[in-house]
């Protein structure tokens, strides 16, 4: 099982609710390392795919594997891997940031309180302060701490830095995401935003209507069209998809 | 469609269409009956159960139909400290005026209406006397309060709900009273006209401070109280002290999100019932009655509470857990909730007696207990009582985890529906049963085979949840055999102690058997991981 080497393994992987279908037979590997990134329109399927690799969703037809693991079958094996950060950020707002932390390292035996407390200091979090009274791009900046302080093999970002200010984009896309992928661990990074994931990603998937239009290196999609945007290469991909 | 009071009326009859739907054709059917069948007749009913089924059970569903819609509380948390009021509606061009007064407007309207359909087009017994006006007051009056009060923010979790059955309890109350001292219409009219004008400006106060997010929080005080410790431990240490394991942790978060609130709410009402002991200590049977309320709190709170437990989160859905521990730690968090509720109130209960000096009138109803049945079970027959008592407070609070956590709005609501229309049927049903001699004969008679059929379903549904939860591999064997030999070993408790204490010339053992399988909750508790996979694996 372990001998797997993609991080995420996709295929065949229909998904329909009611007589939409939101995924239309996906295959998608994603290898160990290095930033993948999952671009769309809005609706084009990339949550729905994200929600069936952390198990959020069974599979109708076709598998889904995460290090090797089924997530349904084995949600602990596979989520105590994955660091997850989702557009929705749904932290309970009740909680001060300490508590967050205190009770999301209970989880994950490679916590690390140093590198905790240095992402909170660069974040300028406040320990004592409660999760619903934080600004939007401060929760993102807390649920991105608990996300990254225990090392994740894995961390998936779901519209990380959807509707927020450049300031905070540029904390989770710049300087984290890269980190991350320099040390050797993988990414699965979505977005419509397709200049963000030009900025970090080392291969692009692109996925409209719930099909996968395109899926490449960066560098080879770029060679491949000279001199077109990633915009103008979606687009067309989207139109032959 | 131009104007907002359309679109606000718009909006209730597009989302209630089918049950608006469903009310005009009974109130057709009540109109033939009653002009086509019986050319405007009054009738001779042969009991009140009869007139009961016909007119009262279907308008007091109707009712709680309209409270339901207009309050809007099909849409919210009712046991939440925020307005249960649509936060969509808060960002309409409307004045706060304007966004109490047109639901009220409406939801008045639709509950005076109801009266006075019913009164015109309902077959009424021959000889009643049937007012007009002071009962759809009266119901326009409870739906504006229920408005006002489940429109409200309040400082703690589930006190909406203990506020709102209080006030509603003492208007009734007050009129009640006022029938019995044969009050006319022109002194019920004068009791209950200012009500929805009182109601309306409340509700419109408590729109204006809810539309600004102004939440009072009185859980801040009481983690206040302890800040001082966390602040030392906070400054010493980056984050404080770690929890032993995963399992530690998600019962502390259950507890803090849900645990407290019944502690909270047995300790907000428990003041008032003690206090009846000290203003009525020389009244014997209020007492034995406010000892008898005071051990029924917990439950029937619990009852309430249980809705806000059976909840899970997307975030709750991501924690590296497995599904039976995410539901273990729900079990363990309730089992605490009710084990505090309960110390609570025997500590405070004890306390009261003493002080009060009543201690001696129900420590007369134990010894005459003991005197009849004898010490040992006497005994016995306590620590059932208390253990049944306990041991429902904690069974409220998990029995509907199975509905909960399937996270299906219409299954929670559509269990809702059923359970209260079960009820509106079945206390009729009972009462007439219980005046009719060859009904209560053939009722027991039926007895045994309604308890045998009963516990075949419930061996039969468990059996079938076992088969799903080894198939979906959700629970290991160990923990199923285990969870079997605590069921088992409950029940064998439970009639053994009723065997000891009820003789078997009066009931068969096999019945009390059956009694014992039927109380230890097993079906819908263990339905709950199975509901939770569903919902966290759709």
């Amino acid at each position: 099982m372990e001998t797997s080497n993609a991080a995420i393994a996709v295929s065949q992987l229909t998904r329909r609710f009611g007589a939409k279908t939101a995924l239309d037979s996906v295959t998608l590997d994603v290898p160990r390392g290095g930033v993948h990134g999952l671009v769309g329109a809005n609706g084009a399927g990339k949550t729905t795919l994200i929600k069936h690799i952390l198990g959020l969703l069974r599979a109708q037809s076709g598998t889904v594997r995460v290090f090797g693991r089924d997530p349904v079958a084995d949600p602990v094996g596979v989520l105590s891997r994955i660091g997850y950060l989702s557009e929705e950020n749904d932290l309970p707002g009740w909680m001060r940031l300490d508590e967050l932390i205190r009770y999301s390292r209970a989880f994950y035996p490679a916590w690390d309180d140093a590198y905790a407390e240095e992402l909170r200091q660069a974040f300028a979090l406040d320990r004592g302060a409660k999760i619903g009274n934080l600004s939007k791009g401060q929760k993102a900046r807390a649920g991105l701490l608990v996300a990254l302080a225990y090392r994740p093999e894995l961390l998936v970002l779901d519209e990380p830095s959807s509707g927020l200010d450049p300031i905070v984009r540029r904390d989770i896309v710049g300087a984290v995401i890269r980190t991350i992928a320099d040390e050797g661990r993988t990414v699965l990074f979505s977005s419509h935003l397709l200049d963000e994931v030009e900025q970090v990603a080392d291969h692009v998937t692109m996925i409209s209507q719930g099909k996968i239009v395109l899926s490449a290196p960066l560098r080879s999609i770029k060679e491949s069209h000279q001199g077109a945007s990633l915009d103008e290469i979606f687009l067309a991909a989207a139109k032959e998809g | 469609m131009r104007s907002p009071a359309a679109a606000v009326a718009w909006e209730f009859h597009r989302r209630h269409r089918w049950g608006l739907l469903a009310l005009g054709a009974y109130v057709v059917v009540l109109a033939a009956v009653k002009f086509a069948m019986l050319g405007g007749q009054r009738f001779a009913f042969r009991s009140a159960e009869s007139f009961a089924f016909a007119v009262v059970v279907p308008t007091t569903a109707t009712f709680l139909y309209f409270l339901a819609v207009f309050t809007f509380g099909l849409e919210g948390d009712i046991a939440a400290r925020e307005s249960i009021y649509p936060r969509r509606l808060f960002t309409l061009p409307l004045s706060s005026e304007a966004l109490a007064g047109l639901p009220m407007l409406y939801g008045c309207l639709a509950a005076a209406g109801l009266w006075l359909v019913t009164r015109a087009l309902a077959v009424w017994p021959a000889k009643a006397h049937v007012p007009a006006i002071w009962p759809a007051l009266l119901a326009a009056s409870l739906l504006a309060w229920t408005q006002a009060l489940t429109w409200m923010s309040y400082p703690l979790r589930g006190l909406r709900v203990v506020i709102t059955v209080l006030w509603l309890s003492s208007i009734d109350a007050i009129v009640m009273a006022a029938l019995h001292f044969q009050a006319g219409e022109g002194v019920m009219l004068a009791i209950l006209a200012p009500h929805v004008p009182l109601a309306y400006l409340v509700s419109r106060a408590a729109l204006r401070r809810a539309r600004c997010g102004d939440v009072p929080d009185w859980q801040r005080l009481f983690t206040r109280s302890g800040s001082g410790a966390s602040r030392f431990a906070r400054r010493s240490s980056p984050f404080a002290s770690a929890f032993a394991s995963a399992t530690t942790a998600q019962v502390w978060f259950e507890w803090r999100r849900h645990g407290r609130s019944l502690p909270l709410l047995v300790a907000i009402l428990l003041p008032f019932e003690l206090a009846m002991l000290f203003l009525f200590r020389e009244t014997r049977a209020i007492v034995v009655e406010t000892f008898v309320i005071i051990l029924f709190t917990p439950s029937v709170m619990a009852a309430f509470v249980a809705a806000t437990v059976a909840t899970s989160t997307a975030f709750t859905a991501t924690r590296p857990m497995s599904d039976a521990s995410l539901i273990a730690a729900k079990l363990k968090a309730a089992t605490w909730s009710a084990l505090i509720s309960w110390l609570l109130v025997i500590v405070a209960t004890a306390a009261a007696l003493g002080l009060s000096g009543t201690a001696p009138v129900i420590l007369d109803g134990a010894r005459w207990l003991v005197k009849a049945i004898g010490a040992p079970r006497g005994m016995v027959a306590i620590l059932l009582a208390f253990a049944f008592l306990i041991g429902s407070t904690w069974k409220q609070l998990v029995q509907s985890l199975a509905i909960g956590m399937s996270g299906r709005a219409w299954l929670a609501k559509g269990h809702l529906f059923v359970t209260l229309s079960l009820l509106a049927v079945a206390l009729p049903a009972a009462h007439w049963i219980s005046r009719s001699k060859p009904a209560m004969a053939a009722l027991w008679n039926a007895i045994p085979w309604i308890a045998g059929i009963l516990v075949a379903i419930k061996t039969l549904l468990a059996l079938w949840i076992a088969t799903r939860l080894i198939e979906r591999r959700v629970l290991s064997d160990r923990a199923l055999l285990a969870g079997a030999a605590c069921w088992s070993a409950a029940v064998l408790v439970l009639s053994a102690g009723m065997m000891l204490i009820v003789p078997a010339v009066l009931v068969r053992p096999y019945f009390l058997v059956c009694i014992a399988i039927l109380q230890v909750p097993l079906v819908r508790l263990a339905a709950a991981p199975l509901a939770l996979v569903r919902n966290r694996h759709r």
